[in-house]
């Protein structure tokens, strides 16, 4: 859900300033973004321009929807029920496919990076935000201090549930790093895969392209 | 160039239906997609070795050459085709999003570049760097068949600036903002390359066969001329650029009379060009203290 508000955040920015931009120059610009959209014929305050959120857990779908009210987003958001192993979703749909800290829950990751190809237009983006693996081995060695001993204890403090961080640190590290994980997004097709390290490497932004 | 390594099947897939689909413009997206999908391989592939990137021109005996597109050539295609918004957009990430979408591909693809444009610029560059030795290369055929007359050097050098310089007609409303994105610390290389390599071509034609100290000076000086004639040039609002070409011919006289002349700065204008201009004749001073030394 977050990615789509400021996706929104962002296309209606744009549009306000090809707004103003029209205004002065009497002249039709088409309009362009390189982030996420739905190509549908809609003509409201998000032009073309539609974001499709779709998660495998109902919960997780209404706390979406719940906080997007909150937030005041109404138009230009859908939500969708769905499988990311099996998208319920036509080839070549969209523009850009994100997925944040999600990837890591996939039982086959291949399987959702092989959908993730098919349902992207040619030209589109995938990117994929998730943890991976920290190279320095000092930090190395402090952010897995850190992950085991201190997370799940907080997870039990806080949230009375120590086993689901035990799992959320587990998972992390099962997860390929870097290179491998840009060695299977080209596996499934996508072509000038790259990734940008965060935190040196605490949380990795990996890009690739369907072309 | 990025070596591609086992997902070469299908890319090639993907730019052959890219091609269909922009050859025939009546083709709909959805029965290209569906022949994608069909191809598109499954897990195991034992066939898939680790191959070089093969681009169109090893072809496969000729015909379906069109099938093996390499990345580069893809991206050159799509910078090829933002060219034509850059009136409209600027040198920037819109024009080349508009370029990926007439090609049929997801603006998305605009991605791919930096955002400041500066691909785009350096392709267009690059692109009239090769017209313009391909014209001379033509001018010299003519000499050497006998139908054409050899110019003099002043003439040659003015002709062949002038040809260059009228290449950025169509794009010269735009073309201080693609300037200064050249002058960026991160461009710098690659299009003082791009510069030096042109220069180089043009005194090449003009039959410059020095091999002494003259060969920096030569260089110098006409990198000085070009340089300045080209911001010259963004000022100029007369008739097909006339004040421009006589600038251009007095500078060349000069250069011709005065023999190690530096540069000769010339400019009427806004603060935009006086900028422009420092930084140009700061890069063409390095060089020729470069040269100098």
């Amino acid at each position: 859900g977050d990615i789509a508000f400021r996706f929104i955040n962002y296309v209606r920015s744009v549009r306000e300033r090809q707004l103003q931009q029209k205004l002065k120059h009497h002249q039709n610009l088409s309009w362009q973004e390189i982030s996420e959209s739905y190509q549908e014929d809609k003509s409201k305050s998000l032009g073309n321009s539609q974001v499709v959120v779709c998660d495998i857990n109902k919960e997780m779908l209404k706390v979406g929807k719940q906080k997007a009210q909150h937030l005041g987003y109404s138009e230009g958001l859908s939500w969708v029920l769905g499988n990311a192993e099996e998208l319920p979703f036509d080839d070549d749909k969209f523009d850009v496919y994100t997925i944040a800290f999600g990837i890591r829950n996939v039982t086959r990751i291949d399987l959702a990076l092989q959908e993730a190809y098919r349902v992207l237009k040619p030209g589109g983006r995938f990117l994929c935000l998730e943890f991976s693996h920290v190279s320095n081995p000092l930090l190395s060695r402090l952010y897995d201090l850190y992950s085991f001993q201190v997370i799940p204890v907080l997870g039990e403090v806080i949230a009375g549930d120590w086993k689901s961080y035990q799992y959320l640190v587990e998972s992390i590290r099962r997860f390929p790093p870097q290179e491998e994980f840009k060695a299977m997004i080209e596996d499934a097709g996508f072509l000038k895969v790259d990734y940008q390290n965060l935190n040196s490497g605490i949380v990795a932004i990996h890009s690739g392209f369907k072309l | 160039v990025r070596c591609q390594l086992s997902p070469q099947q299908r890319p090639l897939q993907a730019s052959a239906v890219l091609r269909r689909v922009s050859d025939e413009q009546k083709e709909p997206l959805a029965s290209s997609s569906q022949q994608q999908f069909d191809s598109h391989p499954t897990d195991h592939q034992p066939e898939q070795e680790p191959q070089g990137p093969r681009p169109s021109y090893t072809g496969q005996g000729g015909q379906e050459s069109e099938d093996y597109e390499s990345e580069e050539q893809l991206q050159h295609r799509i910078l090829t085709a933002a060219l034509e918004f850059v009136p409209e957009h600027g040198w920037t990430a819109e024009a080349i999003a508009e370029g990926a979408k007439t090609l049929g591909l997801s603006v998305a693809a605009a991605g791919m570049f930096h955002s400041d444009g500066s691909e785009l610029i350096l392709h267009f560059v690059s692109q009239c760097n090769t017209k313009l030795s391909e014209l001379l290369e033509q001018e010299q055929k003519l000499v050497q068949l006998g139908e054409a007359e050899k110019k003099p050097t002043d003439q040659f050098l003015r002709d062949a600036v002038e040809a260059r310089l009228r290449m950025l007609i169509p794009y010269i409303e735009k073309w201080p903002q693609a300037l200064s994105i050249l002058l960026l610390p991160h461009n710098i290389p690659s299009s003082l390359n791009l510069l030096t390599s042109m220069i180089d071509d043009i005194w090449h034609y003009a039959g410059d066969q020095s091999t002494d100290f003259n060969w920096y000076t030569r260089r110098a000086v006409l990198t000085g001329i070009y340089n300045t004639t080209e911001l010259v040039m963004m000022q100029d609002s007369s008739p097909d650029f006339e004040e421009t070409w006589r600038f251009l011919e007095n500078r060349v006289a000069d250069a011709m009379n005065m023999g190690n002349t530096a540069n000769q700065v010339q400019s009427t204008g806004e603060a935009v060009v006086q900028g422009l201009m420092g930084a140009a004749v700061t890069v063409s001073n390095a060089e020729i203290s470069r040269a100098v030394r």
